[in-house]
């Protein structure tokens, strides 16, 4: 049997790289992200190029019944999957005191609740034979307590715990979790602005989305808890496990409040940047 | 067809709101050729037309929006084309100049999940060449002109991951690219002649110009880079002359070469005139764009909801 790979926000930039690299290995996909005419597009163009099949369900995954209507396809349609990649995530930035009460639920409901929720879902559609395998985009920003992306950050931090003690409690029923954990993506024109906002630094930590989709798998393959794209990015994440805290959030706060006002300034927007 | 418009040529550029495409639009509304220019925005496109009456006021021009990184916007374009012809009169397309490019630094992948320069530089005129052949085949000569570029030499195509997902390099995906135009250009040469039509398509070398595509999605380094590089280079309007010439001049039909450069023809790369890489970048070209029905997306569109 083929394998097949569920993966949620595949229509975003990590999503699809991930949804290119999976289809590329001659798996079969299932696609979810908010916009039924995107993921039609997507879905046909990878079926065309890689000869393989692809399904797709549209859903909000901040919404519980969205969520339950996607659980309730799946079920129906008795799918299995044996590979599921937690992309979806979001991020407000910008100080916390100013967030609003909805950004600040769509925020868990979409990084902490959906990805919680899916992933217990699938793990009683998994054919128990067969090995299962979770890979949660977690990133760089949970290694630190960030200003200005506090509530990301901390999201993304629950992430990487969550998926190490997952890791651990299923090692012995063949499930193995990978939490990635990436620096900033080069994916849509504003990853890109703020990645330039950060200026060298922003630009000598920032990896190709296709080459950590594609170490991303083989690390997920290799049964890894944690992986962390870029040799520099390894570093900076071994040098700041040696230095306390409150100096690191110290540090992140006014690098990051720094490229904040400069982005803003350049546009006077909010954008989520994930 | 017989009418009125038989003697006034149709051509389209795309990619015609600056640099080559705008200056060739320019001179081939003056030499009296019925334009469709393309470009991404509207608003370029509004600019861009008001550029080309400043230059000559009674331009018989029209611009056309789209985006060219998304096949639907391809095909949309197409049928905008098809219709805007049929509107002024035109049953035929007498030339289609497939001028758009694009850099990018980073890796970034369209709507469809391609590699951003693969799918403007090389999967768009593929496309949109093939949804035009029946038009440009009502013509007495119909002509398909990419813009290639002396980058195609020295470079091959990295058939285990063409879309350099895993190790992308900006001016390898270019390079590549532009090769990719060389070789559509010579297969579909082949296969015109194969079938008895009498289209023919060329590629053009424009040389090093003074073009802002340096300043395409690039960052600072490369920014500076092409500011000093592109300098050195000839002003847009010598390459689009050379754009006119193949368009309009019945000689290069007759010279059975493929590759030009200042009106003059030139030997292309040796690995671009290999037939099997040729056909072989065709064929997977054609299941990328969905161009040949594909098995497993006729499942698809059934479980798909």
């Amino acid at each position: 049997m083929k394998s097949r790979v569920f993966i949620t926000g595949a229509t975003g930039g990590l999503g699809k790289a991930f949804a290119v690299e999976c289809a590329s290995r001659g798996s079969d996909l299932f696609l979810t992200d908010i916009s039924d005419a995107s993921l039609a597009k997507l879905s046909e163009s990878l079926a065309n190029t890689y000869g393989i099949k692809v399904s797709f369900y549209s859903c909000d995954l901040t919404d519980a019944g969205s969520r339950a209507g996607l659980y309730g396809h799946i079920r129906s349609r008795c799918l299995m999957f044996d590979f599921l990649i937690n992309v979806a995530g979001l991020d407000f930035e910008g100080a916390f005191a100013e967030r609003t009460p909805d950004q600040i639920r769509t925020m868990v409901r979409l990084n902490i609740e959906a990805n919680l929720e899916l992933t217990h879902e699938l793990l009683k559609l998994r054919d128990p034979a067969r090995t299962f395998r979770i890979i949660n985009v977690s990133s760089l920003a949970a290694f630190y307590p960030m200003p200005v992306k506090a509530m990301y950050s901390a999201s993304k931090r629950f992430l990487l715990n969550f998926s190490r003690a997952l890791g651990e409690e299923l090692r012995s029923r063949n499930v193995t979790v990978t939490a990635l954990c990436p620096a900033g993506m080069p994916t849509t024109p504003e990853c890109i602005e703020a990645i330039e906002a950060q200026g060298l630094a922003g630009r000598i930590t920032t990896c190709n989305v296709g080459y950590v989709a594609s170490k991303t798998i083989d690390m997920a393959l290799r049964g890894k808890q944690v992986y962390i794209p870029g040799l520099l990015n390894r570093i900076l994440r071994a040098a700041g496990s040696v230095v306390p805290d409150s100096i690191i959030a110290r540090a992140v706060g006014s690098r990051w409040n720094a490229a904040h006002t400069r982005r803003m300034r350049r546009h006077g927007t909010n954008k989520a940047y994930t | 067809m017989e009418n009125s418009n038989d003697t006034i040529k149709t051509i389209v550029i795309t990619g015609a709101t600056s640099g080559i495409g705008l200056a060739a639009a320019k001179e081939l509304a003056m030499k009296g050729a019925y334009v469709i220019g393309t470009g991404r925005s509207e608003e370029r496109c509004r600019y861009a037309e008001q550029e080309v009456k400043s230059v000559c006021p009674d331009a018989n021009i029209t611009y056309l929006a789209a985006d060219l990184s998304s096949l639907s916007e391809v095909r949309r374009l197409a049928s905008d084309i098809r219709e805007t012809l049929a509107k002024d009169g035109f049953s035929q397309l007498d030339v289609l100049i497939n001028n758009a490019g694009t850099v990018s630094s980073w890796y970034i992948s369209t709507v469809d999940g391609f590699e951003l320069q693969f799918a403007v530089n090389h999967l768009a005129p593929f496309l949109l060449t093939n949804e035009l052949l029946p038009l440009l085949g009502r013509s007495r000569a119909g002509t398909v002109i990419c813009t290639s570029s002396g980058s195609h030499y020295r470079t091959r195509l990295r058939w285990n991951d063409i879309m350099l997902r895993k190790h992308y390099n900006t001016l390898l995906a270019y390079k590549q690219t532009k090769l990719a135009n060389v070789l559509f250009v010579t297969e579909l040469n082949r296969r015109l002649a194969a079938s008895g039509s009498n289209i023919k398509a060329f590629a053009l070398d424009p040389g090093l110009v003074d073009t802002d595509i340096g300043f395409k999605g690039t960052s600072g380094i490369a920014k500076l880079v092409w500011k000093f590089r592109s300098k050195g280079g000839t002003s847009p309007e010598v390459p689009a002359h050379s754009m006119a010439y193949l368009a309009l001049d019945p000689e290069p039909r007759s010279t059975g070469k493929v590759y030009w450069k200042d009106c003059r023809p030139k030997e292309p790369s040796r690995y671009s005139q290999k037939p099997d890489v040729a056909k072989k970048l065709w064929e997977l070209s054609e299941r990328m764009c969905g161009i040949i029905g594909h098995k497993s997306s006729q499942e698809q569109k059934q479980t798909a909801v």
